[in-house]
């Protein structure tokens, strides 16, 4: 299993799109190589969605939910943040699931694109 | 040849009637008008009037505009109160701000995620109003930045976010008001949905559920998260935004259109918190 240590990564603020993407990175290449991971939130001390949602929730996009949940682990994050962990995976796995659902919203995201 | 406008203002605090006072403020300021702000009649005002009228004088000079404060006009405690919040000074007046129980004035044209961070930590949750564990202010930050994100992320504002707070040790209160005169929340929403005529309380309600977002991905969880917290620690949270209008508060969740009164396109989140610690529990904790 590779630890990877957040905070090593991005510091100690897990806040922004950019801070997520860079974790996501390194994440996605592990578990699609069938890799476990051992994502280790020690000395992070501030954590919002954004990071969470470009880290983790975008992992569901080609990352079958019991795969994640067979080859990533979590620790050293605490119980309130780990609810928003858990509320991001729920989310994502809904989003990635309905595969009609995100064919539309996309479809309707690029229309919108195209008339700006 | 400009328009001059003089506004003179009235004491602003931050009852419903206090932000259409406010917004009204905005319809009377014409694309290249010359401004003048008079506080002639303005004993008191509260910081979501402060963020408002920062962004009100940034958004006239965007349009080609002129916004002046005439400091002569000021009482001595509203003098005070804009002078050590920084507002005097970050719009031409010669006095330097300092510590107190106001949360200083700040613009932010872009996202500066460490200089947002220190004035969170530093000047808004400080150790003088509040002591709280150090998990239970990062907890809190994390939260509050939700409502930074949603405007950076969301308002196309091209003027920046305004903010603004101030302790209140009688009440035990801190305030904090967020403001962006971008596109709005309906605005959003409804071109997101392709409904053009959904109302405006419906849009923010929209906004605030779990899982929903305008942007492509799997996101939209922050405003959720933001409800909850305010919920559980017995906050207040308002969000005004076109003419839709969201209360949250411990036994309240109501999304509202107004109709009948002067819209404002961007948004402007009023956030209210206690300043007993002991109100404050972590999610995991109920």
């Amino acid at each position: 299993m590779k630890k990877i240590e957040i905070y090593t990564i991005v510091g100690e603020n897990c806040i922004t799109r950019t801070a997520g993407q860079k974790v996501y990175d390194l994440v996605h290449s592990e578990l699609l190589s069938g890799h476990s991971v051992d994502l280790d939130f020690e000395k992070v001390r501030v954590f919002a969605s954004p990071f969470f949602n470009a880290s983790i929730g975008r992992l569901f996009e080609d990352i079958a939910p019991l795969d994640f949940d067979r080859l990533v682990k979590v620790s050293n994050l605490a119980p309130a943040n780990m609810q928003v962990f858990k509320q991001v995976i729920q989310n994502s796995k809904r989003y990635y699931s309905d595969k009609g659902y995100r064919e539309a919203l996309d479809a309707t995201l690029r229309e919108q694109a195209q008339a700006k | 040849m400009a328009t001059t406008v003089r506004l003179s203002l009235r004491r602003i605090s931050d009852e419903l009637s206090d932000f259409d006072y406010l917004f009204n403020l905005l319809h009377q300021c014409g694309e290249g008008s010359a401004v003048i702000i008079d506080f002639s009649n303005c004993n008191f005002l509260t910081p979501n009037a402060v963020a408002f009228l920062g962004g009100l004088a940034r958004l006239i000079e965007y349009k080609s505009g002129t916004c002046d404060f005439d400091w002569n006009t000021l009482s001595p405690a509203v003098r005070a109160n804009l002078a050590q919040n920084g507002f005097v000074s970050t719009f031409g007046g010669a006095i330097d701000p300092w510590d107190g129980n106001s949360v200083p004035y700040r613009e932010d044209q872009t996202l500066d995620v460490d200089g947002l961070l220190n004035y969170l930590r530093t000047k808004w949750l400080d150790d003088y109003r509040i002591h709280l564990s150090q998990e239970l202010e990062d907890y809190i930050i994390g939260k509050v930045w939700e409502i930074y994100d949603n405007a950076f992320e969301h308002s196309q504002s091209p003027i920046g976010i305004f903010s603004c707070g101030q302790y209140y040790p009688q009440k035990h209160e801190l305030k904090l008001a967020v403001v962006d005169f971008g596109v709005g929340i309906p605005y959003n929403v409804r071109k997101f949905r392709s409904e053009e005529t959904l109302e405006a309380g419906y849009a923010i309600s929209w906004a605030f559920k779990s899982g929903n977002t305008t942007k492509s991905g799997s996101r939209g969880l922050g405003l959720d998260i933001l409800k909850d917290f305010i919920r559980i620690n017995k906050g207040r949270l308002e969000v005004f935004s076109h003419e839709g209008y969201g209360l949250i508060s411990k036994d309240t969740e109501e999304y509202s259109s107004r109709l009948l009164t002067p819209t404002f396109e961007g948004t402007l989140f009023n956030l209210t918190l206690k300043c007993d610690a002991r109100y404050y529990h972590l999610a995991s904790s109920t």
